[in-house]
């Protein structure tokens, strides 16, 4: 038989369940202090997101980071005096005064914003005041070190640090979606960024010309190096001055693009087997077409064999040889490379093609060479890449990628090894000439287009001119198009503005200094140092 | 024995107590530090990336060029610019004061100087030397 515990048991029962419930306690807390609180993450580190990733190029070096700042604060409730409060704010921080006073003088509101993305020399200026009721809020800017080197591309973010342009913009997903310290890497080389917006804004200097822009581009990987519009803007500040602008020519602008277009329209007629290099045309002082007739932009021989139509860019022969493919046949031609559809890319500027509506035998024979046609820059190079790739479609990235893209064969491999004798034939023997480097071995066409006025006519000596290079030709690995706006002729070329005078020597310039840094090997024969080689 | 028990369940709780006390002052004081140390590390962070990005600045194509410029120098010519793919071997150099052949760029062939050659075809053999 069981017996009754007595007090004294009962008491130590009762102590042996409160040492054990509090042995219990003890072990929780040991548990939860060593395990649960002890995985090396604080609070801190989670709140010290970068907002934006950091744009770099494809060898690393940074093009775009978030700094940290402050944004500034006050209390103004507790100011003795709110408007030398305001005065002297404003004095700081450049603010404007009024919106200061205003907001300091109405009571609704407890905080009011003082200034955003503080310098450090600023905040030491406003920190000088002594002013009560001050808080600093940190905060991040974005900041591109290269500044104007690439701001079209590049674009812009808001001060709430979003992508408002360029591929800040197009590329928000990948920044913001990025790992933390993991940057976004872009297919831009600076080097040849660099290089190609120095030597345009030169070019454009010595011809006076109103815009200017050049786009460098991988054909096999469709990766664009280097981008360049210029007038251009300072990412770093934050409003625009002079004639700044944030519009990207090569992307947002589409031009009647003249006779770089005939590369397309020789390329049609070799598809079609409609023509041999050695055919003789009549050129002579017009072409008649209806009521219209066709004239040249200089003077031109009575008859001149295909291939020096090109290399002489004869606008007369050019049309007769797509008058033989026809209207239907060129604007399914142009259509299958995608010249008469708006070009996808990573950057959000793109704007539709124009092409006429009514494609008869008058706009057959001006889309032949380049007018009446308008296209971008940018969706110019993605199409004239197919003609010197080996015939395959290609769609540009600003996205570095090792692979070769080029996708479905949209002209035959033999096409384009014409097309690149060709090419290259303009360059020896035509109005490409200025654009030789030696060594290179480069391959390119003139274009030196007539500029639309703001009544629908062409405004009278104005040009547009531009320059498509691909080099080495012979298995061409880079394009290169320059365009210039309204470039003006000077001494130095005997008063002529034409595409071989003022675009052609820029893409010359360009590709003799990037080709070394791409590896280009250069096949030149042996110069003499000494006496300053070429 | 029960009462020896007893003081020994209650000496040991204290003890617990007061060791419990002692890991919680060390847990507060080590979260302190960490915060701490988590913000310097913030901060050297945001400085690195501060210096990175200056880096970036004054190490740039741009200001690169405007320092050889100012120092009188000028851009390399291509042809003077070669590959190491391109550089022959060892035993194609040729040993005496002959001239250069097929090089992107050359000296002149007076100097006195073992010089790169990139084919057999001796540079005095080519037109225009």
């Amino acid at each position: 038989m069981r017996e009754i515990p007595g007090v004294f048991q009962r008491r130590i029962i009762i102590g042996a369940v409160i040492c054990v419930a509090a042995f219990t306690l003890v072990g929780i807390r040991l548990v939860d202090v060593s395990l649960m609180r002890g995985n090396g993450r604080s609070g801190l580190e989670g709140r010290a997101v970068v907002a934006r990733a950091d744009l770099v190029d494809r060898n690393g070096e940074l093009l775009a980071r978030d700094l940290p700042v402050k944004d500034l604060y006050a209390r103004p409730h507790v100011f003795w005096d709110k408007n030398e409060a305001a005065h002297d704010l404003a004095a700081a921080t450049g603010t404007n005064e009024g919106r200061l006073r205003a907001g300091f003088l109405n009571t609704k509101h407890p905080y009011v914003l003082i200034a955003r993305q503080m310098t450090p020399a600023m905040e030491s200026k406003v920190m000088r005041l002594g002013l009560p009721g001050l808080e600093f809020e940190p905060s991040v800017k974005r900041y591109y070190p290269d500044g104007r080197n690439a701001a079209q591309l590049l674009g812009a973010t808001d001060p709430d640090n979003n992508g408002v342009s360029g591929l800040e913009m197009g590329l928000q997903d990948h920044i913001r979606a990025a790992e933390d310290g993991t940057p976004v890497t872009t297919s831009i080389d600076m080097r040849v960024q660099f290089i190609l917006a120095h030597e345009i804004a030169a070019q454009r200097v010595t011809f006076g010309a109103h815009a200017a822009g050049g786009i460098v581009m991988d054909v096999r990987t469709g990766e664009v190096l280097a981008m360049a519009s210029l007038p251009d803007f300072d990412p770093n500040a934050r409003s625009l001055s002079g004639e700044d602008t944030m519009h990207n020519i090569m992307s947002q602008d589409v031009y009647e693009l003249g006779s770089v277009f005939k590369i397309f329209t020789f390329a049609l007629a070799f598809e079609d087997h409609s023509m041999n290099l050695d055919e003789v045309f009549q050129i002579g002082q017009g072409y008649k077409i209806g009521k219209y007739t066709i004239h040249e932009a200089e003077h031109m021989p009575a008859t001149l064999a295909a291939r020096d139509i090109l290399a002489q860019s004869s606008n007369i022969g050019t049309s007769q040889i797509a008058l033989r493919s026809g209207g239907v046949r060129q604007k399914q031609f142009l259509s299958r490379l995608g010249l008469l559809s708006p070009i996808q890319t990573e950057l959000p500027e793109h704007r539709q093609p124009l092409f006429p509506s009514n494609w008869g035998a008058i706009e057959t024979a001006t889309v032949a060479f380049g007018q009446g046609i308008s296209v971008s820059p940018l969706r110019f190079v993605a199409s004239a890449a197919t003609i010197v790739n080996g015939g395959r479609e290609i769609t540009p990235t600003f996205i570095k990628t090792d692979a070769d893209r080029r996708g479905a064969q949209l002209i035959k491999p033999e096409t384009s090894q014409k097309m690149r004798d060709l090419l290259r034939y303009v360059v020896t023997n035509g109005t490409g000439k200025n654009a030789n480097v030696e060594g290179y071995d480069v391959g390119g066409k003139t274009g030196s287009a007539q500029v639309p006025g703001e009544h629908g006519h062409y405004i009278p000596h104005a040009l547009r001119t531009s320059f498509f290079a691909a080099f080495p030709i012979e298995n061409p690995r880079y394009i290169i198009f320059v365009l210039m706006d309204q470039p003006h002729g000077i001494k130095a070329t005997g008063g002529f503005a034409l595409a071989g005078y003022t675009a052609a020597p820029l893409a010359a310039r360009v590709i003799s200094r990037i080709a070394p840094l791409l590896g280009v090997p250069n096949i030149a024969p042996p110069t003499r140092v000494a006496d300053g080689n070429s | 024995m029960i009462r020896v028990l007893n003081f020994f369940c209650v000496a040991l709780m204290g003890l617990s107590i007061l060791a419990l006390y002692h890991v919680s002052e060390r847990t507060r004081v080590t979260q302190m530090n960490l915060t701490k140390v988590n913000h310097e590390i913030h901060a050297a962070r945001g400085s690195i990336g501060v210096l990175q990005a200056e880096w970036a600045r004054v190490a740039g194509p741009g200001r690169v060029q405007e320092l050889a410029q100012r120092q009188g120098m000028s851009d390399t010519t291509s042809a003077q610019l070669s590959s190491f793919d391109l550089l022959p071997r060892r035993g194609d150099a040729p040993l005496n004061n002959s001239p250069v052949r097929n090089a992107s760029a050359v000296v002149p062939s007076s100097q006195a100087m073992i010089h790169p050659t990139l084919s057999p075809q001796p540079i005095s053999d080519q037109a225009g030397f």
